[in-house]
């Protein structure tokens, strides 16, 4: 190692960035050190160096506060999901190709085309819109009307609707706003905080009736939603969406929006079934995740085995084992030897070890 | 029989394994694992939210489509932290390299205003809350994002991960796959730069 001395101001200053940075070795801040203090001009450059650097990483703004709700996150996790779904997906073969030679023969002619499909435009543009009856007097061709949930949505309005957006902003004080365009007679723009009961009735109507709409607006619907798991309504809503809706990242969603529910009795029936009855694993691993971080946040204090510990007596009154305890590891134990994905037997077995150690409490 | 603090190392390697046989089930369950950090650092480079998911969905991928390549030589978060510390000097090099997508210029009206030090106005700012004030933090937050967009995209990841991700320089070599000395020069030369512009404010 070098033992070159650093005595003079123009060995010392550049090292000042790294030293106000705690990048230096030892060796060399002893030295530095030495020298700052007899040096006023070293010192003060690198009082200004601290200075700029404070200043610096106090005007960072943290990537929390740029994605507080997650929302971010969530959108990720369903666009990756979408990809990779394609990636496996296997190569679509075109069977049948009735206009097979029209697109062959606009490909090799392209301003032909261009202008033939201006022509074929205009024309339909044109004439169509003059056999659409009633177009007189009809709302503005689908022109959003602003409504600030004044009219209560009926049930029937409820039945026919179609929601185009969902739009959350999400607010340091977990209120947060929320803009619904849905069309129903007519469309409207609903915007209110996540507790206005029409908000929260079409969002809860949305993840209970996941069939009658797109898988994305479903996991929007879920990500307002999981902000209000505390509410009897919303988390119903929520086990329904884990239990009955079609899609896997929706279902998933909803388990992972209750997460902070599981010690609820309804919750963990959900999440059983998810384990022994969802088709698709990714959702049995999420609910392996959440029974297993239900019994950690409940504590050791529990004997978990069946019947492996009596329990104990405490001032004359004897503390019944958790029986739906007694039921996660049966599943686990289950779907540890049956599961038909070796991902999940391997996951389940995991979580079993995992939660050993409270069998020796 | 293994202690219980060492199962999730041996979990992750396991979940890897499984993952790089094909199961997608054990590849969510490793970008569940870690996507909140892989997120977090994207926010942290990137700044914008569009580029952070932009980010996130190449990374992902990336790692999907090369995790057979992954022989256990380091951690798999190191690894998946190289990926995405490369992919976002990728998406740095293209934003410099399209002059619509850099920062717009911050206001600088205030230099008018008879407002004199950079490190001046700072103190003044940081006790307290008042609108003025806030609004004077504002101008600076600009001002330094403006700097900040001036770096070379490996400077600028440098600096952040160095000030913004407290990691060490050997730390900051490991993930952009250089060496120490190389990320040293990388820091001074950042640090001089945001110096030069910053100090443009006297």
């Amino acid at each position: 190692m070098s033992a070159k001395r650093l005595t003079r101001c123009v060995d010392i200053a550049p090292l000042l960035v790294f030293y106000a940075c705690d990048e230096v070795e030892p060796q060399e801040r002893e030295q530095i050190d030495a020298h700052l203090a007899s040096c006023v001009s070293c010192a003060a450059q690198l009082r200004e160096e601290q200075e700029m650097q404070s200043a610096l990483v106090s005007a960072f703004q943290p990537a929390d506060q740029l994605d507080p709700s997650g929302a971010l996150l969530a959108q990720c996790r369903s666009e990756l999901s979408e990809l990779l779904d394609d990636l496996s997906a296997p190569p679509l073969r075109e069977h049948w190709n009735p206009f097979g030679w029209a697109r062959r023969w606009m490909a090799l002619r392209p301003a032909w085309s261009a202008t033939g499909l201006m022509l074929v435009g205009l024309a339909v543009g044109t004439q169509v819109a003059l056999w659409i009856p009633g177009r007189e007097g009809s709302f503005g061709a689908g022109q959003a009307l602003n409504v600030k949930a004044a009219a209560p949505l009926t049930n029937e309005d409820l039945s026919k609707m179609a929601v185009a957006g969902v739009n959350f902003a999400p607010a340091a004080n977990s209120s947060g706003t929320v803009q619904l365009q849905v069309r129903t007679e007519q469309p409207i723009v609903l915007s209110g905080s996540v507790d206005d009961a029409d908000v929260r009735r079409v969002l809860t109507y949305v993840v209970m009736n996941g069939e009658r709409f797109d898988p994305g607006v479903r996991l929007d619907c879920l990500d307002v939603l999981r902000t209000r798991t505390g509410d009897k309504d919303v988390r119903h809503a929520l086990l329904a969406a884990a239990r009955r809706d079609q899609n896997a990242a929706v279902r998933m969603k909803a388990l992972e929006a209750l997460r902070d529910s599981t010690t609820d009795d309804a919750v963990r029936d959900t999440l059983l079934e998810a384990l022994q009855h969802d088709a698709n694993p990714g959702v049995r691993v999420e609910a392996v995740n959440l029974l297993v971080r239900s019994l950690e946040r409940e504590g050791p204090g529990e004997p978990p085995v069946p019947g492996a510990v009596p329990a104990p007596e405490i001032a004359g009154a004897q503390i019944p084992p958790d029986p739906s305890v007694d039921r996660v590891i049966r599943a686990l134990q289950g779907l540890q030897h049956r599961d038909p994905n070796r991902y999940v037997r391997l996951r389940s077995a995991a979580a079993l070890r995992q939660i050993g150690p409270r069998e020796e409490q | 029989m293994a202690t219980v603090a060492s199962l999730p190392q041996l979990d992750e390697r396991c979940i890897v394994a499984e993952a790089q046989t094909g199961n997608r089930a054990a590849f969510e369950e490793l970008v569940r694992r870690y996507d909140r950090d892989v997120l977090r650092l994207a926010l942290n480079l990137m700044k914008r939210p569009e580029d952070a998911r932009d980010v996130y969905q190449e990374a992902f991928l990336k790692v999907y489509r090369n995790l057979h390549r992954f022989r256990f030589e380091c951690s798999f978060y190191t690894w998946l932290y190289r990926i995405v510390t490369n992919v976002c000097l990728d998406h740095l090099r293209r934003r410099q390299a399209r002059p619509e997508d850099q920062a717009p210029e911050s206001n600088a009206g205030h230099a008018d205003e008879g407002i004199t030090d950079f490190f001046e106005r700072q103190r003044e700012h940081r006790p307290t809350l008042d609108p003025e004030r806030r609004l004077f933090g504002k101008e600076i937050e600009a001002r330094i994002a403006t700097a900040m967009e001036r770096l070379s995209p490996r400077e600028r990841v440098v600096f952040e991960m160095k000030h913004y991700q407290g990691l060490k320089l050997r730390a900051i070599g490991d993930a952009l796959g250089t060496t120490e000395e190389t990320v040293k020069n990388s820091l001074f030369r950042a640090t001089r730069k945001l110096r030069t512009q910053l100090g443009g404010l006297r």
